[in-house]
């Protein structure tokens, strides 16, 4: 935006000219790449914008979707700062498989949950029901942080034959389960219990897993080494941490 | 390039021969040639009154045909999740009505690879009949002959290269479909995981895989390319 307008001046009056928006505040600003588990989008976005209005300058970028893809970004050399993965088998592919990562810390909890159009058109009302013939359901892929969550939870509660059978579609992360159950093409999905976001609460409703079946995610955080700004990134890391846990209980998360 | 260097020689046989790679090139084809073949039907008709025709509000006609081709995958995948969808304006109807529901299905796939095939197949059939001495049709029928007996005597074997030509490019088209196909079918092994989406995939967690694939890919669309260019595109 800032550029249009910058463009708009420049070609309302040539001579007032058009200084560089990116210099023009009075430091120069410094750029940070956040890859997150797509599970974070609300959450993280909330404290990016608190982490920039706390370090004047700074603008941090995220870059939301699968953990594995992510990883597998990372590991193929994208420059990201700072990654959050939704399991820590990701955080682990990082770290001994792709350039690795320095000050790893668990920053949040998050439990799983099944979620269904508000309408509710199966009747779902607890986790047995996923085996119900002709049930339309939808899970995040294999290698997904939710997709194979979601697998573990079907094997725990003893129904994962039955229930595979009635998944039509694997979904690339755990947003795209939602849409589908948003859109009413989806009988149910299995998500967190974070991602009914005040955004989709009224079109979703979230039947709970009961415990002793159900899984907790673990989300763990680091600096990726070769950062460019691997004392920023490693701030944001600590603000997370920090600052940030108000705003991830907000969001439903456990604390770590 | 990039692919060639990336991708795992050595390991290709294997991946190539697994059964998801197989299950999607299979599926790949059967949509492909599906929605290649509804193009053809569907786009004859289209083409033909937009090259002969004289109609009111034919250049908004032509418009909206052609608008799929520049149109974001994705957005034509969420158009057709609004018209098809279980809440959709056509699906919801379908689904009251028959019990249908259309996505996740193969057929979803299809239509998914048609709406984007379509234009294609219409675009070089349209071109193909304004190139056709439209007199020759006005001879036949003063000699007697019937409009089917001209169309089937006359146009259809005049226009063989073009009808070939929009086969394979909307076929081609349909092969590489991505983002309408995820956003509107689905992805599921054997029922709507076609070879991109296998790339797509794969990507998440096993790069070398998904390169692999890939290449699989291209050689099928080379070799149709390199067929095609023998035959009719000299």
């Amino acid at each position: 935006m800032r550029r249009w307008a910058c463009l708009l001046v420049a070609g309302a009056s040539l001579l007032a000219g058009c200084s560089d928006p990116e210099g023009a505040g009075a430091t120069s600003e410094r750029a940070l790449t956040v890859s997150a588990a797509s599970s974070l989008t609300e959450v993280f976005t909330e404290i990016g914008d608190a982490f920039e209005s706390a370090n004047p300058g700074v603008s941090v970028t995220f870059n939301f979707g699968p953990s594995d893809g992510l990883a597998t970004q990372i590991n193929e050399g994208a420059p990201v700062d700072v990654f959050a993965s939704a399991s820590p088998t990701w955080g682990d592919a990082v770290q001994d498989d792709g350039p690795g990562v320095t000050g790893r810390a668990d920053f949040a909890r998050n439990e799983l949950a099944i979620l269904v159009p508000s309408d509710n058109p199966a009747g779902i009302e607890g986790i047995d029901d996923l085996s119900e013939d002709d049930l339309r359901l939808v899970l995040a892929a294999e290698g997904v942080p939710a997709g194979d969550y979601a697998r573990e939870i079907l094997a725990n509660a003893g129904i994962a034959g039955a229930a595979l059978a009635n998944v039509v579609s694997n979904e690339e992360d755990v947003k795209a389960v939602i849409t589908k159950v948003l859109s009413g093409d989806a009988d149910a999905g299995i998500g967190y219990v974070t991602d009914v976001t005040p955004g989709v609460g009224d079109q979703i409703t979230l039947v709970p897993i009961p415990d002793d079946v159900n899984v907790i995610a673990t989300y763990p955080i680091a600096v990726v080494s070769g950062s460019e700004e691997a004392d920023l990134a490693q701030r944001f890391v600590d603000y997370v941490l920090g600052a940030g846990q108000r705003t991830l209980a907000e969001y439903g998360f456990l604390p770590a | 390039m990039g692919l060639i260097v990336r991708t795992p020689w050595s390991r290709i046989g294997e991946i190539i021969a697994s059964e998801t790679a197989l299950t999607a090139l299979r599926l790949s084809l059967v949509v492909a040639t599906a929605a290649a073949a509804i193009s053809l039907v569907l786009g004859f008709p289209i083409a033909w009154a937009l090259a002969r025709a004289e109609f009111r509000g034919k250049t908004f006609v032509r418009t909206l045909v052609v608008l799929p081709l520049v149109m974001p995958p994705v957005v034509a995948g969420v158009g057709l999740l609004a018209a098809f969808g279980r809440r959709g304006v056509v699906g919801s109807w379908l689904y009251e009505a028959f019990g249908v529901q259309v996505t996740f299905t193969t057929g979803a796939a299809v239509l998914a690879a048609t709406f984007v095939s379509l234009p294609l197949a219409v675009l070089v059939l349209e071109v193909g009949l304004r190139g056709l001495d439209d007199r020759l049709e006005d001879a036949a029928s003063t000699l007697g002959a019937s409009r089917a007996y001209t169309l089937r005597r006359v146009v259809l074997p005049l226009m063989g290269s073009q009808i070939v030509a929009a086969l394979v490019l909307a076929w081609a088209r349909a092969l590489g479909e991505f983002g309408a196909t995820i956003t509107f079918a689905g992805n599921l092994q054997g029922r709507t995981q076609t070879l991109p989406l296998a790339v797509f995939e794969r990507l998440q967690t096993d790069p070398e895989a998904a390169f692999a694939v890939s290449m699989l890919l291209i050689g099928l669309a080379f070799v149709v390319i390199l067929g095609l260019r023998g035959r009719f595109l000299r």
